[in-house]
């Protein structure tokens, strides 16, 4: 029996995009608070696993079909408000397809100039308008993501947490449901579901 | 004891068991290492699969680096007991999870490698693929507990077929083996009745109508056949016994009635000979004054006349009586009867230069009386035939061969011609005239009969004016 061996593609290590792993691991330890390292460092490092995050959930989520102009059309992730990737986000997606199709970063000022995105990561400095905009967003095949507290009960789907140090995502599945996004088992196995309380 | 000397009841059941003993052991071998190849291939199959699942289930958290879920993935295995260790390892080959998570990490390979069996365990691997990206691998190691339980069953199931296969083949053979055994036993038993008591009336039964059946028919039908020769041999042989002994008896009595016509004849003969003999001297003696010279010539004539008819009669006499004097056997001192019969020649050998040599002659067994009549008339002929050699030489001896003891008499004589040897020995048979030699011819005939009825054998070598050697023996070498 013909057996694949995984690695048989050659390993460029020049290629950051395929080292987030190493970084999840440097980055753990960071968080792990393992060395001391300035603040800054520490909040680089955990946007650095979260870009990968990022990238991951284009992987175990489904898109409908229309939510793409076509077969060859960009995956575009968006970046609203201030953009605490730096470029990390830019380098991990680099090149990436999914599906076919090529992995875009996009970044918007405005939710008026969100026109065709499959992820958006909502910023900390759109805090207080959260609400409107992923009430606006709500019924749009847009994956919805963010740090923020209240972003689930905001109507987002997927919010990063941080707990013991290690970086975990919460999602809401009605949301995703509205979004008519399929989230796969597996990545919901890791997830932490949660159901935002109706007013 | 090989095979072929077995008795045959043996021979059968020990081809069959030998035959199905192959049979099953090769078709059980055949089946296991069928069933060993596939059951390796299904468990490779069987724990690529496992694997497979593994890696579809986890690549979401090695895609998230979830150590924690990674771990659970794996803790699934624990259902498997034969699974020993399994692990997840990332892009860059670093293991992310370990089964069981005790597990020293220095259990698992450096790096993935090919699937197969390793190291008395089974190895897998398989990538752990998400979208296209090949995001890691799973390895899992089970031992072959499952492959050897199913061994031991199969050594087992063979064992208990092939015992039981044997068995059946050792009854089945017993019971059949009958069929052929028991005709050609009851054939061998008959064969051996017949060969121990020579009794042709006995027949072999006929068991089975197969080729066995016509070898005994056969068999039989050989039996009537010899019973059949055996009966006319005895009676010819009884037929031909009976004729033996009437002709021997006719033949007794016939030479019976010859003896004693001729010796009657020889002895009627003397009488009338006598009186012409007497009556011949008388008229010579009383009126030869009478009688003319020619005359008293021819009265002459008439007694030599009866004088050597009267030698002939005496030595037909005593060559008839030699028929009807029985052979006394004993041990003779064949030197002296030698010296003896040399002596009783004296006065046929005055005025003679013979020189007579005589070698090594050792003791036989005979007639004594007999044996001398034959040394004295062998010498006696050596004597008269060396006449007018000088000087005449006469040897006396013997050789010893393979073929017993020769006697011989040779002497430098007149010797004969080798073309007449066959005459030599028969009565009144005479190789010289009388004129030059003197003599009735019976001589060589009484040595040839006195030998005969010693078993021995007579003859005779001679080559003319040169000699002659006569050489006898009392017993065919082949008697000795």
């Amino acid at each position: 029996m013909a057996i694949l061996n995984p690695f048989d593609r050659p390993c460029r290590p020049c290629d950051l995009k395929r080292l987030f792993p190493v970084w999840v691991v440097v980055s753990a330890l960071l968080l792990s608070g393992a060395i001391e390292m300035p603040a800054q460092t520490k909040i680089s490092r955990e946007y650095q696993i979260k870009a990968a995050f990022l990238f991951n959930f284009a992987q175990f989520v489904t898109w409908p079909p229309d939510a793409f102009t076509n077969a060859a059309a960009p995956f575009r992730i968006g970046i609203l408000g201030e953009d605490p990737f730096g470029a990390f986000l830019d380098e991990t997606v680099r090149n990436e397809k999914v599906n076919g199709h090529p992995l875009v970063v996009q970044r918007y000022r405005s939710a008026k100039d969100i026109k065709d995105c499959q992820i958006l990561f909502v910023s900390r400095s759109e805090s207080r308008r959260v609400k409107r905009i992923l009430a606006d967003l709500k019924d749009r095949n847009i994956l919805t993501v963010g740090d923020m507290e209240d972003l689930v009960e905001s109507g987002g789907i997927i919010r990063f947490s941080t707990e013991k140090n290690k970086i975990h995502f919460q999602v809401n599945l009605e949301a995703a449901k509205n979004a008519n996004l399929t989230i796969s088992s597996k990545m919901l196995r890791l997830a932490e579901i949660v159901t935002p309380e109706k007013d | 004891m090989p095979l072929r000397n077995l008795p045959i009841r043996r021979k059968l059941m020990t081809v069959n068991l030998l035959i199905s003993s192959i049979v099953i052991l090769l078709t059980c071998t055949a089946f296991i290492t069928y069933e060993i190849i596939t059951l390796r291939k299904a468990m490779l199959q069987g724990y690529s699969t496992r694997a497979q699942i593994i890696a579809a289930n986890s690549s979401a958290a090695l895609a998230f680096q979830n150590e924690a879920d990674a771990a659970d993935v794996l803790s699934a295995l624990k259902t498997d007991k034969r699974i020993m260790t399994a692990c997840l390892y990332d892009d860059q080959g670093k293991i992310l999870a370990k089964y069981p998570s005790n597990a020293a990490a220095g259990v698992f390979p450096d790096a993935p490698r090919a699937s197969g069996y390793q190291n008395g365990c089974l190895e897998i691997f398989s990538p752990v693929v998400q979208g296209g990206r090949t995001l890691g691998a799973v390895y899992l190691q089970s031992d072959l507990s499952a492959l050897t339980d199913r061994y031991r069953v199969y050594a087992g199931l063979a064992a208990i077929i092939i015992a039981s296969s044997i068995l059946v083949a050792y009854l089945l053979s017993r019971m059949l083996q009958r069929q052929i055994s028991l005709p050609i036993l009851a054939l061998a038993e008959t064969a051996r009745v017949i060969s121990d008591h020579h009794d042709f009336s006995v027949r072999a039964a006929k068991i089975s109508d197969d080729e066995l059946g016509l070898l005994t028919d056969a068999f039989n039908q050989m039996l009537t056949q010899i019973e059949a020769q055996d009966m006319a041999i005895k009676k010819l042989n009884t037929e031909l016994e009976q004729r033996v002994v009437q002709r021997t008896g006719e033949l007794e009595a016939a030479n019976r009635e010859l003896e004693a016509f001729s010796y009657s004849i020889s002895h009627d003969l003397r009488a009338p000979l006598r009186t012409v003999n007497g009556f011949a001297g008388i008229v010579l003696e009383d009126f030869g004054s009478q009688i003319p010279e020619e005359g008293k010539r021819y009265l002459e004539r008439i007694r030599d006349g009866g004088a050597r008819m009267g030698v002939l009669i005496d030595d037909l006499l005593a060559f008839a009586r030699l028929s009807r004097q029985p052979v006394n056997r004993q041990n003779v001192d064949t030197a002296r009867l030698v010296q003896n019969a040399i002596d009783e020649l004296k006065p046929q050998r005055d005025g003679r230069q013979i020189e007579i040599r005589i070698g090594n002659l050792p003791p036989c067994q005979g007639d004594a009386a007999l044996l001398k009549q034959i040394w004295v008339n062998l010498i006696s002929n050596a004597i008269k035939y060396t006449r007018g050699r000088v000087p005449a030489i006469i040897e006396i001896g013997c050789k010893l061969d393979d073929g017993g003891t020769t006697y011989l008499v040779r002497d430098n004589g007149a010797g004969f011609d080798m073309k007449y040897v066959n005459k030599l020995f028969g009565v009144f048979q005479r190789l010289h005239r009388t004129d030059e030699f003197e003599g009735t011819g019976v001589g060589l005939a009484i040595v040839q009969r006195i030998v005969h009825r010693h078993g021995g054998r007579v003859w005779a070598e001679a080559e003319v004016n040169h000699g002659a050697t006569f050489c006898f023996t009392l017993e065919e070498a082949d008697k000795l």
